[in-house]
């Protein structure tokens, strides 16, 4: 997870950065720390850094992960010769390993063969058969094919056997919204939020897929889970702000034919009315120009 | 940190110096066999001191506290790391390869 005092330094690095100040080395240190996927930056720096031989003999033992790092943007940004040329390296320094091995895989699935990235990892998979970062490639493959069944049924299959696994729940959940299987990637969030309650997006995340599936029962959950999130952040996350406000008037809308104690009991106006005002309050501070829109969505969404 | 570890142990010092005076009052009030109610004055002022000085060096002796709260900048996720295990390049981005050439 990525901290907000995390993101200011990433932020300020990246400035630093490209506007020709040094900093290239910590910057991708940072970056493969915190596992973003900035691929165009990092191939141009960690590039500029591997081609200056000063720079590459200053790195030390950290030049082969950097190498592997810029050969993954490079595979990203579809620059297969750079790629090539690292992984050439890192084969030379290291021969016959399996961490070479997987990047190679990956190579075959930059350029698309997919039959022999299947092949490799299948390969790879017969000397060390609970090898996980082979099982998310398979399912990867899948999902770039454009099968996302398959790709489920593979992730199910891995989640059985690994399931503390927080990414590949996500990745799980993704899937499902893909498809639009809302109660399955609810199941997902659920897990997410059982092993980690702290993390604020988890809930997030799961009141956006209450809200989705709708019915006057999930959108009183999903006003719940976006209050939880505004007491982890604090106030903070204006997506959960707009959540409750939006959560207020589908609950009002639907409980428009019901008999008056029902909907005393699933109106909470002070929740309704606080979280407009917290709203405002932030977009007079951050956007002030955008101030009037949204004072007149929030009147229309009381009506 | 110097100062406050030299202050932790003078106030230790203190304490310690306290514990002996009450011992020794104690084995006076046997011999005099008298009951023992609370320590002498002294005592207790010395016990004061050494209070505030362990207190003083516990604080400022660790080094900078980290922050407990969950909403505070060092500890609130902003955004969950971009799932790179599963990252596909079957994206748009491919039609647009930056200019790179590797010289070794």
């Amino acid at each position: 997870m990525v901290t907000k005092t995390e993101e200011t330094e990433l932020n300020q690095l990246e400035i630093q950065v490209e506007n020709g100040g040094g900093g290239a080395w910590e910057y991708l240190c940072l970056v493969r720390k915190l596992k973003l996927r900035r691929s165009e930056k990092v191939l141009k720096h960690g590039s500029s850094i591997l081609n200056d031989p000063r720079k590459r003999s200053a790195l030390g033992p950290d030049e082969w992960t950097r190498n592997e790092q810029v050969a993954i943007a490079a595979m990203d940004c579809q620059c297969l010769d750079v790629a090539q040329k690292c992984i050439k390296v890192l084969q030379k320094k290291f021969p016959g390993s399996k961490r070479v091995g997987r990047l190679e895989a990956l190579l075959l699935e930059a350029k698309k063969l997919w039959g022999e990235a299947e092949e490799a990892y299948s390969s790879l998979l017969e000397d060390n058969p609970l090898d996980q970062a082979i099982h998310k490639r398979r399912v990867a493959i899948s999902k770039a094919l454009g099968k996302p069944s398959i790709a489920i049924e593979l992730l199910n299959k891995y989640l059985e056997l690994f399931m503390a696994d927080h990414d590949a729940w996500r990745e799980l959940a993704e899937l499902y919204l893909s498809l639009q299987m809302y109660k399955q990637a609810a199941f997902c969030y659920e897990e997410l939020i059982l092993s980690q309650p702290i993390v604020p997006l988890y809930h997030l995340a799961y009141a956006d897929v209450l809200y989705t599936i709708g019915g006057i029962e999930n959108l009183i959950s999903a006003r719940k889970y976006y209050a939880a999130t505004i007491d982890l952040t604090g106030g903070k996350n204006t997506r959960a702000l707009l959540g409750i406000c939006l959560c207020a008037s589908a609950i009002a809308q639907l409980s428009k034919g019901r008999n008056k104690e029902d909907k005393d009991a699933t109106a909470a106006p002070e929740l309704h009315s606080l979280a407009a005002a917290a709203v405002e309050k932030e977009y007079k501070q951050k956007v002030p120009a955008k101030l009037q829109l949204i004072s007149s969505v929030l009147r229309s969404l009381k009506i | 940190m110097n100062l406050g570890f030299v202050v932790g142990v003078f106030g230790v010092l203190i304490l310690s110096h306290a514990a002996y005076s009450t011992i020794q009052y104690r084995g006076l009030l046997k011999i005099m066999e008298e009951e023992f109610s609370r320590p002498p004055m002294n005592v207790i002022v010395e016990l004061i001191i050494g209070l505030a000085l362990c207190m003083w060096a516990a604080l400022t002796f660790p080094g900078k506290f980290l922050s407990i709260h969950p909403d505070s900048d060092e500890n609130r996720a902003v955004s969950l790391p971009d799932n790179s295990e599963f990252m596909i390049f079957n994206h748009r981005g491919r039609l647009f390869p930056p200019q790179i050439d590797m010289k070794f």
